[in-house]
């Protein structure tokens, strides 16, 4: 099961390592191990993702976090500029909130 | 990640809104995948209905397989799908080939099609065709280094490029891609196609050189209407909001005819009575 049981809030540092996982999991060990990932790597230009990895990681992250965060809803208000920008510190920030 | 083990092939799908009442279906592209659709045009229609996008057969996390490409097996996978989900009757999107593929479900399964949605749906019967899909994966890599490429936009990640460079060679060279989609060039001729009578929608670029494959089915399928919004044949990348409204209305507007003329059986009824 993937579904975590909170009882306190996580810190950033503990998003951030859950993070870090999924990533490794979406783009295999022998890239991430040749990447230096912090929350301030952007998705598509640090971490090379392409969209269909996007969406592998994004349902990483709503069967771990919970259906209370709508991860897809929140990818969907963005463009394609917006998603192109966007950094690892954007989504802890965003789970942050949701929790 | 969902993949659903069908009789011949493993299929990655994605749900949106499983709860919803009625289904949609979308069928993406050659060279492409469920993202497509995902990240915008989706969400956008799981407001009101249940949506089932999946990765076709050799595309992005489905299983990799060298052969049935044609529309006959494609549509098998689809039928085998929607049985596998429990889907007895679900409204189709499709996009490109997607679109063919769509078509091609009414034409075989019209009791399991709903509503019928096709964007951009190329006629195979043009030599062009074949062309326009060698020229769209050129585009669909050149959009992935102008969009996703770093801010001087000179290269694509390598990581990616490899993965791109793999994908066209695996399709290219060791499936039978190419002959499959050759092997369906009287499509649009087919009296099947004519025989439709699925409430069609017809949504194209009007800078796609694919329109007059729009103009040729609007006027074959009795009850299709022609819808040009303003891009090429990129439009659901190009113009994902204005794609995800003409669907939605479609979608909206078709159950109001049914609820008119519903209400006008009614209305005869108890005028004869």
């Amino acid at each position: 099961m993937d579904q975590l049981i909170q009882e306190s809030k996580l810190s950033k540092a503990e998003i951030f390592e859950t993070l870090h996982q999924f990533i490794t999991e979406v783009i295999g060990e022998e890239f991430v191990e040749e990447m230096d990932i912090t929350p301030a790597s952007s998705f598509t230009k640090d971490l090379e993702m392409d969209s269909i990895e996007i969406v592998a990681f994004s349902e990483k992250v709503k069967n771990h976090f919970g259906s209370n965060i709508d991860f897809t809803g929140w990818l969907s208000n963005m463009d394609l500029d917006e998603i192109i920008q966007l950094k690892l510190e954007n989504i802890i920030n965003y789970i942050q909130e949701c929790q | 990640m969902p993949v659903i083990d069908l009789p011949n092939v493993r299929l990655h799908v994605q749900e949106l809104n499983p709860g919803g009442e009625e289904t949609i279906i979308m069928v993406h592209g050659m060279f492409s995948n469920l993202a497509v659709y995902y990240f915008n045009i989706a969400p956008m229609l799981a407001k009101h209905y249940r949506v089932v996008l999946f990765d076709m057969k050799g595309h992005g996390m489905s299983e990799k397989v060298q052969t049935g490409y044609d529309l006959t097996s494609m549509t098998n996978d689809l039928r085998e799908l929607m049985d596998a989900l429990g889907i007895e009757k679900a409204h189709l999107a499709g996009y490109s080939y997607g679109g063919l593929v769509a078509l091609k479900m009414a034409t075989r399964f019209p009791e399991r099609v709903d509503k019928l949605a096709i964007i951009e749906g190329p006629d195979p019967s043009e030599q062009e065709t074949l062309t326009i899909i060698d020229t769209y994966s050129r585009e669909f890599l050149i959009h992935y280094i102008e969009n996703f490429a770093d801010t001087t936009r000179l290269l694509a990640g390598k990581r990616q490029l490899e993965k791109n460079h793999r994908m066209y060679e695996f399709l290219f060279n060791e499936t039978s891609i190419r002959s499959d989609m050759e092997g369906e060039k009287e499509f649009f001729n087919d009296p099947a196609v004519a025989a439709i009578q699925h409430e069609t929608l017809l949504i194209y670029g009007e800078e796609s050189n694919c329109v007059p494959s729009g103009r040729t089915l609007a006027s074959r399928i009795p009850n299709a209407t022609l819808v040009l919004v303003p891009g090429d044949h990129n439009v659901p990348v190009q113009q994902p909001e204005v794609v995800g409204k003409e669907l939605e209305k479609f979608l909206e507007f078709a159950d109001n005819l049914n609820f008119r003329f519903n209400q006008s059986i009614l209305d005869s009824i108890n005028h004869s009575n």
